[in-house]
């Protein structure tokens, strides 16, 4: 019998992942973590009415449960480097960060000094133990359900953090994690899916940002189009994506796009789809999920944005973590500060962080 | 499976089978109210009475009359400070509306201090030195015309530091001032006396002192006239409410054994505490809080370097230890303690508390337990990255 920590957000997902801990024969111990100091009740994965859901399933499940305070670390790790991006004109991806330093970096710390041997969590990813003449080796694989799949914020999982990783619900279906809750009972069982970013309410980073940032990330200025000509006014460049279309208040006869935000001049540059696509960028703080793999061979694919499309790709090594990825089509929302994440069919081979498209 | 190993004897305690049996016949057969005139129900004030008398003993009231029974340690210090306040207020035409208190009280006293603040009374609140102790100049020098109660704890719920009540209380008597004493913590682990301790209105909890929860006692001395906070002719007018017979029968039985076993009992938690003490100290980055000064012979308040007082206690909770962080009120969520930020203790050394508290059924394999684990459980805590 393991003794297993379960990280129980008080969702579905994650309270069909302790339960099936439950059935699975180990001594489940459920953790929920107050990650936003910010907010009092609500949503994502930090309000106060999802730590009392988390507790009733842990009564439920007959297993003990502690609500853990990491809202220092998740303030200092996700939340400042989350405005510090946008204030740079990146596009951050919080949750890959709160899984590398929160939830697979401090807590998995905790639950060894906890003296357990694993942490579960309620992620749609699988992890498949591998024989290979080096040993056991874990392989990342995508969720068995295409549409949850939630690899693309796993890529920075590491051999050292896989093999003490359960994602119990990894192979099933939406739907059946909820079948299995309601059977139990479980009190998440009908509750709504929950997409937003846990720590900003109403999921508009924007007024989070005025907020937190001020005003100096709102300065209008103009948009104008590739050639320099002036299409009219954006609301401060930190309320644009690379790649983004909507929003944008432009008429005319073609749709336009986000193709860069000059922090110089202030201003946002558009283009036509074809004008704003690139071929190749560069990657940094590249990690790997069972070391490096070089970029040549065919089938290898890399997603640039959570549940983006897999696009054809090879890369060659940069530097000491960086990579110049090739596509063999040209994508349109290459986005700086967004994840690179590559896949060699189910398996996620690892990724970096997108400092450039070329 | 670990053994368990229950260190948290300030938080709560066990029920003693003294107590449970003296309790027992009011829930199981003998009903009677006492407030009623024929014999079933003088059972049942008999027992009531009986248990003021031991109640009386253990505090070293002159009368019986001098103790109300209340629901809890919390309804006592509220009818304590408030009421005696309230009285002075209505007594003195609004004149008197000043209450000193301190700044390491318990939650019951400090949150109603804050409320009576918001109604209009004018609260001072005194200091403590680095090791937790009230200056009692500093109380002389906060009295005026317009005070009319003085509420200090006698000993800290978290680093079980003794506060000098006897001066504080003689000096209140010489100013015509009311002291209430929170002794909730010290009741039962230390003499009580409330004439040595100058003490006017005191109050103590049962399941701090091996009876049920639910049940609580305020000592008001002769003369001393109390507005009451639940309003009824029980308790002489001053508490009311039907009589929780049984659980008053059991506190009274807790408080006789107290008194009984006192001296030993005493003596016997110091041992343990030296122990431990020894023990936690020969560890890296370990700080005993309120060292030096005079402590309750079973609480032991430390701050551990580098590691977070929460996730210590759920890693001793997966070792069948039970200890404390914060006080059990606030545990859940993390946040200094006010006792230690009074003190001035530096707020990251104060997340890594721990206290352990004593009592009865305690055992020096209790310590060995702990002291068996810590090192592993401090070394592990220490790798989680903070930031």
């Amino acid at each position: 019998m393991s003794r297993v920590v379960v990280a129980m957000s008080g969702g579905v997902d994650s309270c069909t992942a302790a339960a099936l801990c439950v059935e699975a024969g180990h001594e489940t111990i459920g953790v929920t973590l107050k990650l936003s100091g910010a907010l009092s009740a609500g949503s994502g994965c930090c309000g106060t009415s999802d730590l009392a859901d988390a507790r009733k399933a842990a009564e439920k499940l007959g297993i003990p449960h502690y609500a853990m305070d990491f809202s220092e670390i998740f303030e200092k790790t996700v939340v400042e480097p989350f405005i510090a991006d946008y204030l740079r004109q990146r596009t951050p991806n919080p949750c890959v960060e709160c899984n590398r330093r929160v939830k697979f970096g401090a807590l998995l710390k905790l639950v060894e000094a906890w003296k357990a041997d694993l942490l579960a969590t309620g992620h749609y990813a699988r992890i498949v133990p591998e024989e290979t003449p080096q040993g056991t080796e874990y392989r990342l694989l995508r969720a068995e359900d295409a549409g949850k799949d939630q690899s693309y914020f796993l890529y920075r999982l590491t051999q050292q953090e896989l093999v003490r990783v359960l994602f119990p619900i990894g192979g099933m279906k939406k739907e059946e994690v909820r079948q299995k809750a309601r059977s139990l009972d479980l009190p998440a069982a009908e509750k709504a899916e929950s997409m937003e970013v846990c720590f900003v309410p109403g999921d508009d980073y924007r007024v989070f940002l005025r907020a937190r940032a001020g005003e100096k990330a709102f300065e209008p200025g103009d948009i104008r189009d590739m050639s320099g000509r002036k299409l009219g006014r954006h609301k401060g460049l930190a309320s644009y994506t690379v790649g983004q279309r909507k929003g944008l208040g432009l008429g005319g006869p073609k749709p336009l796009y986000v193709a860069r935000l000059d922090a110089g001049s202030n201003t946002l540059v558009v283009g036509t789809e074809q004008e704003v696509a690139r071929r190749s960028f560069t990657v940094s703080a590249v990690s790997w999920t069972r070391g490096p793999r070089s970029g040549g061979q065919a089938g290898l694919k890399v997603r640039v944005r959570h549940r983006g499309r897999l696009l054809e790709a090879s890369w060659s090594r940069t530097g000491e973590e960086g990579l110049r990825v090739d596509l063999r089509d040209p994508e349109r929302a290459i986005a700086p500060g967004q994840s690179a994440v590559f896949y060699e069919g189910q398996e996620v081979l690892g990724g970096g962080i997108i400092e450039e498209a070329q | 499976m670990a053994p368990f190993v229950y260190l948290d004897h300030n938080a709560t305690t066990p029920v003693r089978p003294e107590a449970l049996e003296a309790a027992l016949p009011f829930l199981r057969h003998d009903y009677g109210n006492p407030s009623s005139i024929y014999a079933f129900g003088q059972s049942a004030r008999r027992a009531v009475d009986g248990a003021r008398e031991q109640v009386a003993a253990l505090l070293g009231a002159k009368s019986s009359d001098e103790v109300v029974f209340t629901a809890s340690g919390s309804e006592a210090d509220v009818l304590g400070i408030f009421g005696a306040a309230e009285q002075a207020f209505i007594d003195s035409n609004g004149r008197k509306k000043h209450v000193v208190t301190s700044l390491i009280e318990h939650d019951a006293v400090r949150l109603l201090c804050r409320r009576m603040q918001a109604r209009g009374f004018e609260i001072t609140r005194l200091g403590v030195d680095s090791s937790g102790r009230v200056d009692p100049a500093a109380a002389a020098a906060a009295l005026r015309p317009e005070t009319s109660v003085v509420a200090v704890m006698h000993a800290n719920n978290e680093t079980g530091v003794l506060e000098p009540i006897a001066e504080i209380g003689r000096l209140c008597r010489e100013r015509g001032v009311l002291l209430h004493v929170d002794a909730v913590q010290s009741a039962g682990k230390i003499p009580l006396d409330v004439q040595e301790l100058c003490a006017d209105m005191l109050a103590i909890s049962g399941h701090k002192i091996n009876a049920p929860k639910g049940v609580g006692a305020l000592y008001v001395r002769r003369g001393v006239k109390l507005s009451p906070v639940v309003t009824g002719h029980q308790e002489k007018d001053r508490r009311g409410g039907t009589e929780n017979v049984a659980f008053i029968a059991a506190l009274g039985r807790s408080a006789q054994a107290a008194a009984e076993e006192l001296p030993e009992h005493s003596a016997r938690l110091l041992g343990l505490r030296s122990r431990l003490e020894e023990g936690v100290l020969r560890l890296p980055g370990a700080h005993l809080s309120s060292r030096g000064a005079q402590r309750l012979p079973n609480t032991s308040h430390f701050c551990f370097e580098g590691v977070d007082g929460h996730q210590l206690v759920v890693a001793l909770d997966l070792e069948g230890v039970c200890a404390s962080s914060g006080p059990a009120c606030s545990a859940g969520m993390a946040g200094v303690s006010h006792v230690l930020e009074a003190m001035g203790v530096d707020p990251e050394l104060a997340s890594g508390a721990l206290r352990v508290s004593t009592g009865w059924g305690s055992s020096d394999a209790d310590i060995g337990r702990l002291l068996s684990i810590l090192p592993g459980v401090l070394k592990g805590l220490r790798e989680v990255p903070k930031a």
